[in-house]
């Protein structure tokens, strides 16, 4: 495993959720910490869509659109929830912002908020061909959850 | 940091050539082999791909030595630069992330007969005019559409598909790897969303480091190979790299998730989860192998589409026939694809699955397998560098075949990652350095252009040192870009 992950220092109260980019050579890395998995599911897809563009507060809820997947290992749900709404994009050209999640032991419940991609509007960044399975975690932290991906850039 | 540094043995065998002892982890079942010189070594140990290249060695069948060649850098499972060959009669696995998600990734030159002098003083609205024509970018969907039984047979039956449609020439086919096609290709193994992401996208660059290049020849090493290869000092060539877009992402990513469970149930133990394989005397084998070939022909497309799009460009501005400026296609090489070949390993004369993870096939002359017209000199190799220096022509050298899987570098490789290049461009503006130097760029934003700088790639020339030297395949041309056009 390349990519340890970070964990906060022990007793680190999680008071928000978050997702940053990491370093990673010629791809890009996602973090995402939250305080339980439904909202780290969500803060992730936000994190893959503030790859995808630049403005992702220009985004607006105008449609939503239901998912249903089918698992149990959290990180391979993680893996899946972003990938369709990855495929998604690159098939119907929808840009989401807003993500209601649950995840159950069967796998995950979510709805999608956004809107038909306007090159007007929205600032285009990166074209993310793909979510990889090197380094993708995860994991239980103090108070929450920490998930890790890398994209391929 | 991107990953630690690796701290691993790694001993220097000659000039050229750096070995990761079979016994520097268990479950290598093969030594590793870094093509590289002094002056790299010390960039390549700065982050983890020599432990991907250790990785690799532990795949069931590999033959030889886990191959790294010197553009070697971090991906994910595999290295980029890396190069592994499989016995299938050994037990040989087949490994998508051997290849990549954007299956044949690859790159082709066009010549022309325009001189610099001719093109310079339209070489604004040329660029202009290539990037408003060429779909470029997140997002673009191209001019050409086809339906899910038009791409099944596009994907059969490789550029001859475009070649009926009046979209390629017999040239075209002759002087693409494989002529355009990759037999066996079994069109239905691609699901139905990997043809859905395929119905507007062949034809387009994509984004990323895809880019399309005005380029001039800028120096002749080889006089003799450049003239069959139609190449002279000053002469105006045009460089594509592109590959089999979400098509090709969505049959990788279909795959990997067909083979989660075939580690255990071939009883494979790997190292890293991106390494994913199956035996290639495997249903699960054979059924990537034939959606991956399906793959590949659609990238020979998608390239030959958008060569054809810089024609008529090129006609529009020249306002003559492209026929009339030569414009003729040099070669088509892919660098992302896992073929099967004859190749010698110790005494016996064997065909293995030769994985290109980020690497270029470089047949030496005399080789059957390439276009009758190059058989003397050897297969063009296209080594595309950044878009402030250079790239290469370079030719197959037999030293690739006793060394290498008949394989060398494809490109100058990654120097710094995304997200450091962009904290290293701030405050400058990267179109304005390139245009006085004469370089007109065009590219979708600041940031793009940042992760994209020269300065984020190694120095092309020193790559291509090493593979020359090394013998796996040697200088022809040197070209310098013109224009740029970035996703």
């Amino acid at each position: 495993m390349q990519h340890p992950p970070k964990s906060p220092p022990a007793g680190r109260t999680i008071t928000r959720d978050v997702y940053e980019t990491f370093e990673h050579t010629a791809d890009l890395g996602l973090r995402a910490v939250a305080a339980d998995l439904d909202s780290l599911f969500a803060e992730a897809a936000r994190g893959l869509f503030s790859i995808i563009v630049e403005n992702l507060d220009q985004v607006e809820p105008e449609c939503n659109v239901s998912f249903h997947i089918e698992g149990s290992d959290p990180a391979y749900l993680l893996f899946d929830w972003l990938n369709e709404l990855l495929v998604t994009f690159d098939t119907r050209h929808l840009l989401f912002a807003e993500f209601d999640v649950h995840v159950t032991d069967q796998g995950v419940e979510a709805t999608a908020g956004g809107e038909q991609l306007d090159t007007n509007r929205h600032h285009l960044d990166h074209e993310i061909k793909a979510i990889t399975y090197h380094g993708l975690s995860v994991v239980r932290i103090d108070n929450g959850w920490q998930a890790e991906v890398i994209v391929d850039i | 940091m991107p990953g630690a540094r690796f701290q691993g043995k790694l001993e220097q065998i000659d000039a050229c050539c750096w070995r990761i002892p079979r016994d520097y982890k268990p479950g290598m079942r093969v030594d590793g082999l870094i093509y590289a010189d002094e002056r790299l070594i010390d960039h390549i140990k700065a982050d983890q791909a020599p432990e991907q290249v250790a990785n690799v060695a532990f795949l069931p069948g590999i033959q030889g030595a886990s191959l790294a060649m010197p553009d070697i850098h971090w991906g994910y499972g595999f290295c980029i630069g890396g190069v592994c060959a499989t016995d299938p009669d050994e037990g040989g696995v087949i490994s998508p992330g051997g290849v990549g998600y954007d299956i044949n990734c690859g790159v082709r030159l066009m010549r022309t007969n325009l001189s610099e002098e001719e093109v310079r003083p339209r070489l604004k609205v040329l660029v202009d005019q290539l990037y408003r024509d060429i779909p470029a970018g997140v997002g673009r969907s191209g001019k050409y559409h086809f339906s899910p039984d038009q791409l099944r047979e596009l994907m059969r039956d490789g550029v001859d598909f475009l070649r009926r449609r009046d979209l390629a020439t017999d040239d075209d086919l002759e002087c693409t790897e494989s002529s355009g096609c990759i037999d066996d290709a079994q069109p239905g193994y691609v699901s139905d969303r990997a043809l859905q992401r395929g119905t507007s996208q062949c034809g387009t660059v994509g984004a990323g480091n895809h880019f399309l290049e005005v380029q001039v020849v800028d120096r002749v090493v080889d006089s003799a190979k450049a003239e069959v290869m139609g190449l002279q000092a000053g002469g105006v060539c045009v460089l594509i790299h592109s590959g089999s877009r979400g098509l090709g992402y969505q049959v990788c990513d279909d795959a990997l998730r067909m083979l989660r469970e075939a580690p255990a149930e071939y009883g494979i133990d790997l190292p890293d989860r991106q390494l994913v394989c199956a035996p290639i005397n495997s249903p699960q084998g054979q059924r990537y192998l034939g959606a991956m070939r399906a793959a590949a022909n659609y990238a020979f497309c998608n390239r030959q589409l958008l060569m054809w799009q810089t024609r008529e460009v090129f006609e529009r501005i020249f306002s003559r026939p492209w026929r009339e400026m030569q414009m003729q296609l040099v070669y088509d090489i892919a660098h992302n694809i896992a073929k099967f070949e004859e190749h010698q390993v110790g005494e016996q004369r064997k065909i293995v699955c030769v994985h290109r993870k980020g690497a270029t096939r470089a047949f030496p002359p005399g080789s059957a397998d390439i276009p009758a017209r190059y058989r003397e000199i050897g297969q063009p190799v296209i080594i595309p560098g950044d878009m402030g220096r250079a790239s290469w022509i370079l030719a197959g050298a037999p030293g690739s075949m006793a060394k290498t899987f008949g394989t060398t570098c494809h490109g100058a490789g990654r120097a710094m990652s995304r997200t450091a290049s962009i904290k290293e461009a701030r405050g400058r503006r990267i179109d304005q350095e390139l245009a006085a130097k004469g370089i007109i760029v065009r590219g979708r934003s600041w940031k793009g252009l940042a992760e994209e700088q020269p300065k984020a790639y190694k120095d092309v020339d020193i790559v291509v040192d090493v593979v020359h030297n090394a013998g796996l395949s040697t200088k022809v041309a040197r070209l310098r870009p013109m224009g740029v056009i970035k996703g």
